[in-house]
């Protein structure tokens, strides 16, 4: 028992195996309410994060595009309307309620035929080497047990010459931002979680899952690692997200 | 504006604003059309502002960052690129404007600008109902119309006003009267000055003989 490998779930330690499983109970619970509760906690500001991503991305028509942790579908949304009808878009997520949420959400917009919702693992890809012009992936790296695999898979599946972007929570750049922030996570959002989704636990995963996560230049030098290249990384709202870009070379 | 999400916020109100606008005006949406797939950068210099206007089916975007080909770019102060869009006497070179890429583009726009017109009352009967916003569209007309042909009267008034009415300046044909005689007195003590020197010389020559 004390050799089995463990990581972090939140700041508990788990054993490896175990992490993917109750992440996918955390989404399981907040996926139906899960889009109200990202402007909630966010004030809306998730709409231009996500915007600057699309505009990083560089995305044109007829492209392959592959939305990893796509959730309720936002992203995917707007590259279906970039990529048209020449081109594709997959939305991808390893659980199944959020899949069927963003699914169910696309289409009632009218939003179908050149996209595909694929219940996909993201350190196992099921696609072919060099499939994707361009891989998003907002807000869901954090919840991965093993990123380094999930990075070099991302590599693998990337044409040469595609984009990676990670939209990811980060660490701000000021002291005195990241103490109202601290406040606002550990206090305020499992209130929020609790009152809106009556789910304080997961809310408060949240917030502790942020504080793990590997900060700007640590990602940046894992996407280094993996085998990207021209990395670069722009902080948003102070640093308390910040937009990673690699390209396979 | 270094922080990205700032700017993401500003040009999603920029294209709100587009959009919202071009709802109202269906011959200008189908107007655009045509230039599906065209963009128009924009570097302007007050304020300090670089921007991309991706025209896409009868939609603006609003971009701070376009890997694609630009048709048109033009450069210069906000005032400027508006009067060159707006006004069809103006010129890049006396507003101070730099034009690269397609010139068309930017010549089809100024007369898709030029036409544009929003018909502000649909928006307000979905707020107030039809005949409220008839009445209001109809006092904002009136008051747009009065104000327009005052800012445009404005200079010859205030002209009239500074040297008829409170004798500051001249007035225009006192002052061009006035020139004409200094222009003529000139020419005159130059002729003056010629016949002077012309006489000297002649004096000059008989004292030498």
């Amino acid at each position: 028992m004390k050799d089995r490998k463990t990581t972090h779930f939140g700041y508990q330690e788990v054993p490896v195996e175990e992490k993917a499983g109750r992440v996918a109970e955390v989404f399981h619970s907040v996926a139906s309410r899960y889009d109200v509760m990202n402007d909630l906690m966010s004030g809306g500001i998730h709409r231009l994060w996500k915007r600057f991503t699309i505009e990083l991305s560089g995305a044109r028509p007829g492209q392959q595009i592959l939305d990893i942790a796509g959730g309720t579908g936002d992203l995917t949304a707007r590259f279906s309307r970039i990529v048209g009808a020449s081109g594709q878009v997959v939305l991808a997520d390893i659980n199944a309620s959020m899949l069927e949420v963003g699914r169910d959400r696309l289409i009632d917009r009218g939003i179908a035929g050149n996209v595909v919702p694929v219940q996909a693992d993201a350190q196992h890809l099921p696609f072919p080497d060099n499939t994707f012009d361009c891989i998003t992936i907002a807000f869901g790296l954090r919840n991965v047990t093993d990123k380094d695999l999930a990075l070099r898979d991302m590599l693998r599946v990337l044409k040469a010459g595609g984009r990676l972007l990670v939209l990811e929570f980060s660490k701000p750049q000021s002291r005195l931002l990241e103490k109202i922030y601290d406040q606002y996570s550990f206090r305020l959002l499992p209130l929020m979680g609790k009152l809106v989704a009556n789910d304080a636990d997961s809310y408060r995963y949240l917030a502790e899952s942020i504080r793990r996560h590997p900060n700007q230049e640590t990602l940046k030098q894992m996407m280094v690692e993996a085998g990207f290249v021209e990395c670069e990384f722009h902080n948003m709202t102070g640093g308390i997200v910040a937009l990673h870009r690699g390209i396979k070379p | 504006m270094s922080d990205p999400t700032f700017r993401a916020g500003f040009d999603l109100a920029l294209e709100t604003a587009i959009n919202t606008a071009l709802q109202y005006d269906p011959a200008t949406r189908a107007r655009l059309q045509p230039l599906d797939g065209r963009t128009l950068a924009l570097d302007l210099t007050a304020p300090q502002i670089q921007c991309y206007l991706c025209l896409a089916g009868d939609r603006v975007y609003v971009r701070q960052q376009e890997d694609g080909g630009v048709t048109t770019r033009i450069g210069g102060s906000a005032i400027s690129l508006v009067r060159l869009l707006k006004d069809p006497d103006a010129t890049p070179a006396a507003l101070g404007v730099s034009i690269s890429g397609s010139s068309t583009l930017l010549a089809e726009l100024q007369e898709i600008l030029r036409d544009l017109d929003i018909d502000w009352e649909a928006p307000l009967a979905q707020l107030v109902g039809d005949i409220p916003a008839h009445t209001i569209g109809t006092v904002l007309r009136g008051a747009s119309s009065w104000l327009s042909a005052n800012l445009n009267r404005a200079p010859a008034a205030a002209a009239e006003t500074i040297s008829e009415e409170w004798q500051l300046t001249p007035p225009q044909a006192q002052f061009e009267a006035f020139v004409e005689d200094l222009a003529e007195l000139s020419l005159a003590t130059e002729r003056l000055e010629a016949r002077v020197h012309l006489l000297q010389a002649q004096f000059a020559r008989r004292e030498a003989e």
